[in-house]
């Protein structure tokens, strides 16, 4: 129950800032994904089921603030938040490079199932806005492995 | 073997949520622009913490911004735009109106319904998914805002209509730039009609224009016709960016929106229904 009431909080959080980012400039929406790096977060702490479950919501979250299909940023969400949890049981992933790297891969899927999805279903292409789509894999990683650092730093430390 | 059961259930949680998320997007697709319940109920759950954020952190910023002493005068300045803003968006459609109405009675039983039909809107989330298809503004049906009014921006040029969903106190834009979008226009001082269909990445194309139509061409100002039932007339919807495909039936036109991206913040919700005052 605890575990959930922290999710509903986190995903609220990250909602507001997006909000936020967007407000003083919509190309943060573009080069930063918020929702992606809270449903990675829980994956790693809480296992796949929970990374696929809250991908779904803020994949969900994320279409009804859009004229996008309901349903596109959900499934793309939904796999990235498994995949995660899956993978970190796997391979260790702590140390900060190799936290980076992972989650680029994994924002980097995402983004293209999200594509796929999109172009598939609205015979269109992406609006890359000149490309800048592009950096949001990496310039999300970064931000996040050293999130996730100073989140996990703190835990650690109390322990 | 718990490990493999456990893999099992992980597996088919995921296939779950999956081909619900499948069984979501193909319901969709008879319902066309409408949104399905479960996207009203999470935007109508959502869009009031979006509202409370924006006006909260424009709360702020004015705090700053208005700095003590300054407080009444940004105040009264604040209230003067909003004057001037609301007048500016009127004599856009009085002028309009002047090309549609004749005799000067017929203004003035029309200019009382004019003074109540701008409503002033803020601009408070993007569409994520593609900036140039919709977005979120801070009035909804406690405000008398209905679907398909039709929205422009500061300087009185059109932005979009109101689509579905429409919460209390929020409500969502389809702008002209999404590809299912279509208005009716013309090239001011030209009968030649067309269709303005928005192609995703901010411009627009000018449709059903004939190739042996010499008379369209670059730079020229199209203007909504108020034919397609949910435009109204006379208002400022793009310009010719360039023309081409002269090989082809119709021409390629390609159409540069007349209001600006970046500085959408300040809309004009127009609340009469166009079918009815033109």
């Amino acid at each position: 129950m605890k575990d959930i009431v922290r999710m509903i909080l986190s995903v609220v959080a990250v909602f507001v800032l997006y909000t936020l980012l967007a407000k003083i400039s919509v190309s943060f929406l573009l080069v930063v994904n918020l929702f992606s790096l809270i449903v990675i977060y829980f994956a790693l702490e809480k296992g796949e089921i929970y990374g696929a479950c809250l991908g779904a919501f803020c994949g969900l979250l994320q279409d009804s603030f859009s004229m996008s299909v309901f349903g596109v940023a959900g499934i793309a969400k939904t796999i990235t938040g498994f995949l995660a949890g899956y993978f970190s049981g796997k391979i260790n992933i702590t140390p900060i490079r190799r936290n980076a790297i992972f989650l680029f891969v994994l924002l980097s899927v995402e983004l293209f199932i999200w594509a796929v999805l999109y172009s598939f279903i609205f015979s269109e292409k992406v609006n890359t806005r000149g490309g800048l789509i592009f950096f949001q894999p990496l310039i999300t990683a970064v931000l996040g492995s050293l999130a996730f650092r100073f989140i996990r730093e703190p835990r650690k430390s109390k322990m | 073997m718990p490990f493999s059961l456990k893999k099992a259930t992980n597996l088919i949680v995921l296939l779950s949520l999956i081909l619900f998320q499948l069984i979501l997007i193909s319901i969709q697709v008879p319902m066309g622009d409408e949104s399905n319940y479960l996207e009203k109920v999470v935007f109508s759950v959502f869009s009031p913490i979006k509202h409370g954020a924006v006006s909260t952190f424009q709360g702020i910023s004015s705090i700053w911004k208005n700095y003590f002493g300054l407080h009444k005068a940004q105040k009264d300045n604040q209230r003067l735009r909003e004057e001037v803003f609301r007048l500016s968006q009127e004599n856009n459609l009085l002028r309009n109106m002047f090309r549609t109405h004749k005799t000067e009675k017929e203004m003035l039983d029309l200019l009382h319904d004019l003074e109540v039909s701008v409503l002033p809107a803020r601009v408070i989330g993007m569409d994520a998914s593609n900036f140039w298809k919709s977005l979120v503004i801070n009035k909804g049906s406690l405000d008398g805002v209905k679907k398909d009014m039709v929205v422009l921006d500061a300087h009185g040029h059109l932005v979009g209509r109101v689509v579905d969903p429409v919460t209390f106190k929020q409500a969502r834009v389809q702008m002209i730039t999404d590809t299912d979008s279509g208005v009716h226009v013309i090239p001011q001082g030209k009968d030649i009609p067309g269709i303005i269909n928005g192609v995703g990445n901010g411009f627009c194309s000018l449709e059903f224009i004939l190739a042996t139509d010499t008379d369209v061409a670059e730079g020229d100002r199209l203007i909504t016709t108020g034919k397609d039932g949910i435009y109204l007339p006379g208002v400022l919807a793009g310009y010719v960016d360039s023309i081409g495909g002269n090989i082809t039936l119709f021409k390629k036109i390609k159409v540069i929106p007349a209001f600006k991206l970046e500085s959408l913040d300040l809309l004009a919700i127009i609340t009469v229904d166009v079918n009815e005052f033109f």
